[in-house]
């Protein structure tokens, strides 16, 4: 299935990049279909501060990997960090997801390239004039038309400096890139309500603004129908959508929570009470 | 009067177009009836075996998470537990011809003998049709049906969501935990997951 091609024009290249990129980027590890580095934001690790590194994907053409909720088929990657004392990794930080499928099985993922970033967080206590590895064992299931289940093992040696920490000019369009495609905090002014009918939820939405375009991603499982398409109304003031309620759903839920995309490069993370069908109105 | 023939006639284009709405199997409702055809080139139809507990198992030797359960030996034994109780075991393979998992008869006999499988039968679904009347989404993706006809437990086969065969002794079976409860009378308690897995490789799906 491998096309060797690929690989052989790709080998090359990372090999050239590990070469000019000393300290920011490893050289990439092999997936199956793809391949994977990690990256780091800054030039040093500084005592007492956070900071960004990014678990960068390459993707073959029509290869995919999932979302945290990876919708009716699939897995998240799962990170295993191996840290020095005095560094702490966070929770991946997911970029808003893109809806896979088109007939009666629906996955969220991405596909061609996407960038997981992750905080760590480095002691005050941690010694400094030294350089420090930061490693990570990656399980990540690729899939186009089947799924190949792949592990790698990548890392990355940064020096510890006490001074304040400077961007890595190398990777800043990465991380840039990759801040971009996550989703936001909404709007202050913004309002949502979701109301709790008999085979669906919906959700209203009062942006201010007319709305024509909508799509809810569900944080947790077994919510929504991830195939059934989500019916926009556009409204003045915002917009409606109708969400047919999973079949796995046999308990009312108290909170509706997940990203809700508008167009591309602008999701939100909506966290919304559900009320009956009486109070939406 | 025109008019509403062609109305009718597209609304029964439309069921046909979209059949995972219409007929989609739920826990609590009748079971879906079925005729299938076996590997062991027998016909079973389901309505023959009211009366008794019927376990649906989807199945695609070629898909990780369905080697996890076969290369470990925990679907093997949960066929040979639960068939020495009197429960059915069907094994379902939807893949569509030329798709990961599609199998002829000869071919899954042979399977089943190399991995010392134990269902009832296994039905072969390349036009999906069993598939879709249940609305199965993943392999391995586990049903069951009570004596009366009725599903009982639709979704995983058990709670951790992986491909690593390490999670098994570690796992909630949820076949186990439903047949215990239901062969002893008692109500399932939890009778719907989300399937994990690789997806159903149906006819014209694109992945």
């Amino acid at each position: 299935m491998r096309n060797p091609n690929v690989r052989l024009l790709f080998l090359p290249l990372f090999m050239l990049a590990s070469i000019l990129l000393p300290g920011g980027r490893a050289s990439a590890a092999s997936i199956p279909h793809g391949t994977v580095d990690l990256i780091a934001e800054n030039q040093w690790i500084a005592p007492g501060r956070q900071a960004y590194f990014g678990l960068n994907f390459h993707l073959e053409k029509g290869w995919h990997i999932y979302w945290v909720n990876p919708g009716d088929s699939g897995q998240p990657p799962r990170v295993e960090w191996h840290l020095p004392e005095g560094l702490n990794s966070g929770e991946i930080d997911w970029p808003a997801p893109r809806r896979l499928g088109t007939s009666s099985i629906v996955d969220f993922g991405y596909e061609d390239a996407v960038m997981l970033l992750v905080p760590v967080r480095a002691s005050s206590t941690l010694p400094t004039n030294q350089a420090v590895q930061l490693g990570a064992q990656l399980r990540v299931l690729i899939c186009r038309e089947i799924c190949i289940p792949g592990k790698a093992q990548i890392s990355l040696t940064l020096p510890i400096k006490s001074m304040p920490p400077e961007v890595d000019a190398r990777t800043r369009d990465l991380f840039t890139a990759a801040r971009k495609s996550l989703p936001q905090r909404e709007p202050g002014d913004w309002e949502f309500k979701v109301s709790d009918e008999k085979d669906s939820f919906i959700l209203t939405a009062k942006l201010g603004r007319q709305t024509t375009q909508a799509t809810f991603f569900p944080l947790e499982e077994s919510l929504i129908d991830n195939s059934s398409a989500q019916k926009v109304v556009t409204v003045a003031t915002g917009f409606q959508l109708t969400l047919r309620k999973s079949d796995q759903l046999l308990k009312p839920i108290k909170r509706l929570k997940g990203v809700l995309e508008l167009s591309a490069n602008e999701a939100y993370v909506i966290d919304v009470a559900v009320g009956d069908a009486h109070s939406a109105k | 009067m025109r008019r509403f023939i062609t109305f009718s006639m597209l609304f029964a284009l439309a069921a046909l177009a979209i059949p995972n709405l219409i007929l989609a199997a739920k826990v609590g409702q009748p079971a879906p009836d079925f005729t299938g055809t076996a590997s062991n080139n027998r016909t079973y139809h389901l309505a023959d075996y009211r009366g008794k507990f019927v376990v649906l198992e989807w199945h695609n030797n070629g898909c990780p998470y369905t080697q996890k359960h076969y290369m470990s030996g925990n679907m093997q034994k949960l066929q040979k537990q639960w068939t020495a109780q009197g429960v059915v075991w069907f094994t379902i393979i939807s893949s569509a011809q030329g798709k990961q998992g599609y199998i002829d008869a000869d071919g899954e006999n042979k399977y089943m003998a190399k991995m010392a499988a134990a269902p009832t039968a296994a039905l072969l679904d390349p036009t999906g049709a069993i598939g879709h009347a249940y609305d199965a989404k993943t392999t391995p993706q586990m049903i069951i049906i009570n004596p009366q006809g009725i599903i009982i437990y639709d979704g995983a086969i058990d709670n951790r969501p992986t491909d690593d065969v390490k999670d098994i002794p570690v796992a909630t079976n949820y076949v186990n935990v439903a047949l215990g409860q239901a062969l002893a009378g008692k109500p399932v308690e939890t009778a719907a997951t989300r399937p994990y897995g690789c997806s159903v490789k149906y006819k014209g799906s694109w992945f």
